[in-house]
């Protein structure tokens, strides 16, 4: 009971972190603007007869590239406001007040995955609207509105529990960002066009083509599921919350 | 009550505190003091749960700091006030503070009151200065209106205003029963607020005693200079103890000023200058930790203070 008591106030505490600071807003702004754009541009061309050659194409379908975008937002927020804290100092007071430090990884990625799991999913909603209400013959299914969301919930709550686990390893914004940029996006592309097949496969099992898998259904090779996309992103979400709640939890709180 | 029992911690195969045992009772202010790198601020860091222990325990009522449910209810603690996120406003620092601890956000405006910064508290802690980061950090240790209050070195940057306010501040929450622990390097104002003091150098005990036993212990002396200091030494040696301090200058331990006086008016012998030197904590600190100093500069020498009249 207690301990359930403690986690509500520091998710309440948690909360109030996120939303207190200017980054965060700038970042959702910024990300606000970028999705909508796409998404708007998306409408204009799938109107001019442009888009995919699908069956029972929907508008979700021409919005969910958006999601890459969103993820790469995301995760950087949930770096940003997990690593800041070291790099202020804020730190120190956040574990004076909430000394139970199991408790305060626990609402920290709560908080911060799931805003941006609701934030990802409204704006992806948006981008999807834009398509719809300029593409006469788009729809917006149910079916694959319920689909795409579930996906968005899955890369986008994958990626940002792994940024609030870079955050919490590198301890240092710049760390995490630049890490969270090399494993979603420049090691899956360099590693993936090398002629060897190690590093071939080791970039396969990369959390940016685990992503991209997931949001267009094929991946670098022919035997890439979207199954193993999301088995992936949940793999490298767990083993980097793993490692940077480790070090939270058994070293000193240093800045 | 704070109490740590045997409290060791090494950074790799440096040791910043070792095997350290003291208490700090309730109603009283305890000085902690020790020079730099002497290990007061891991000891307290390890108190709050921020580093852990090699070895040994540093608890609060009994139990570790990470135990209590509440613990902005059970403790205070001023660590450094610079970490604070410079984008927040001194409020939202606080509400945060609040809200991790359940204590009711009115709270928040009260505490603001009684550091004096209700009207910065809207502004970005960024905009404020070293001294107004200290008060909100006060604040902050303020807030649960705990038993326990930990402040490390809570006068840096603060003006005279609030160096005398944080003195009377001190010695309310000694009054009101509390367990104050202050690590500072400024002796005087230690020597002022403190009942007790906690002295370690390299991470050990050197004293941990009243205020008045350390001063004691440091010794009151006569200063007398003559520009017969040799003849008057030798004079003096037979009824004190003597050494020189400096050209023509005598310490004397064991006489009286006037006796001193009387006894260099009866052989004839001039005196310029005689002044009886009171020990202070700042003398006291340094004869006790001479030799326990980390990091030193080239003239680093003790103080002392003559006595008025």
């Amino acid at each position: 009971m207690t301990v359930l008591r403690t986690f509500g106030r520091t998710v309440a505490a948690e909360w109030l972190r996120l939303v207190t600071v200017r980054s965060t807003w700038v970042l959702l702004v910024l990300l606000a603007l970028a999705v909508t754009a796409l998404g708007a541009l998306a409408g204009y061309d799938a109107a001019q007869g442009a888009g995919f050659d699908a069956p029972a194409r929907t508008a979700w379908d021409d919005a969910r590239f958006t999601l890459l975008f969103l993820l790469f937002g995301l995760v950087a927020l949930s770096c940003v406001a997990t690593a800041s804290d070291y790099g202020t100092g804020g730190i120190v007071p956040t574990l004076q007040w909430t000394p139970r430090r199991g408790v305060l990884l626990a609402a920290r990625t709560v908080v911060v995955a799931g805003v941006s799991v609701l934030v990802g999913m409204l704006l992806l909603t948006v981008a999807a609207a834009l398509v719809a209400v300029q593409a006469d013959g788009l729809g917006l299914s149910p079916d694959v509105g319920a689909s795409t969301l579930g996906d968005t919930a899955l890369v986008v709550g994958s990626g940002t529990v792994m940024g609030v686990g870079l955050g919490l390893l590198t301890r240092s914004t710049a760390g995490a960002l630049v890490t969270a940029i090399g494993l979603l996006v420049v090691l899956p592309l360099v590693l993936g066009n090398l002629p060897y097949e190690t590093l071939r496969t080791l970039a396969e099992h990369l959390p940016g083509t685990g992503a991209v898998v997931v949001v267009f259904g094929e991946g670098p090779s022919p035997e890439t599921t979207a199954a193993q996309g999301r088995l992936t992103l949940l793999a490298w979400a767990a083993g980097t919350l793993l490692l940077g709640g480790l070090r939270l939890l058994r070293t000193d709180a240093t800045r | 009550m704070i109490s740590v029992r045997g409290l060791t911690k090494d950074f790799g195969r440096v040791r910043a505190v070792d095997d350290l045992t003291f208490d700090v009772a309730p109603g009283t202010v305890t000085g902690f003091l020790g020079p730099n790198g002497a290990g007061k601020s891991t000891t307290m860091r390890m108190l709050l749960g921020l580093d852990r222990p090699t070895s040994g325990t540093a608890t609060v009522g009994g139990r570790r700091y990470a135990e209590h449910a509440a613990p902005l209810r059970e403790v205070g603690a001023l660590l450094d006030a610079s970490a604070v996120h410079p984008g927040r406003t001194g409020r939202t620092h606080l509400r945060i503070a609040a809200r991790t601890n359940g204590i009711p956000l009115a709270r928040v405006d009260e505490v603001l009151d009684r550091v004096g910064l209700t009207g910065a508290a809207g502004r970005r802690v960024k905009g404020y200065s070293l001294g107004m980061r200290q008060r909100l950090g006060i604040a902050a240790a303020l807030l649960g209106d705990p038993p326990v209050l930990l402040f490390d070195e809570p006068v840096n940057g603060l003006d005279l205003e609030g160096v005398r306010w944080i003195r009377s501040l001190f010695r309310e929450c000694a009054a009101e029963g509390r367990t104050v622990l202050v690590s500072s390097h400024l002796m005087s104002e230690v020597q002022l607020v403190a009942d007790r003091v906690v002295i370690i150098g390299r991470g050990r005990l050197v004293a941990d005693a009243a205020v008045g036993e350390v001063v004691g212990a440091a010794g009151r002396r006569v200063r007398v200079r003559s520009p017969r200091a040799d003849a008057l030494a030798r004079l003096l040696a037979e009824r004190g103890e003597v050494t020189s301090a400096g050209p023509d200058e005598l310490d004397v331990v064991g006489l009286t000023e006037a006796e001193v006086g009387t006894a260099a008016h009866e052989h004839g012998l001039p005196v310029h200058h005689l002044a009886e030197v009171a020990g202070s904590l700042e003398a006291a600190y340094w004869s006790l930790t001479e030799g326990e100093v980390e990091f030193r500069g080239e003239d680093a020498a003790a103080p002392e203070q003559e006595v008025a009249g």
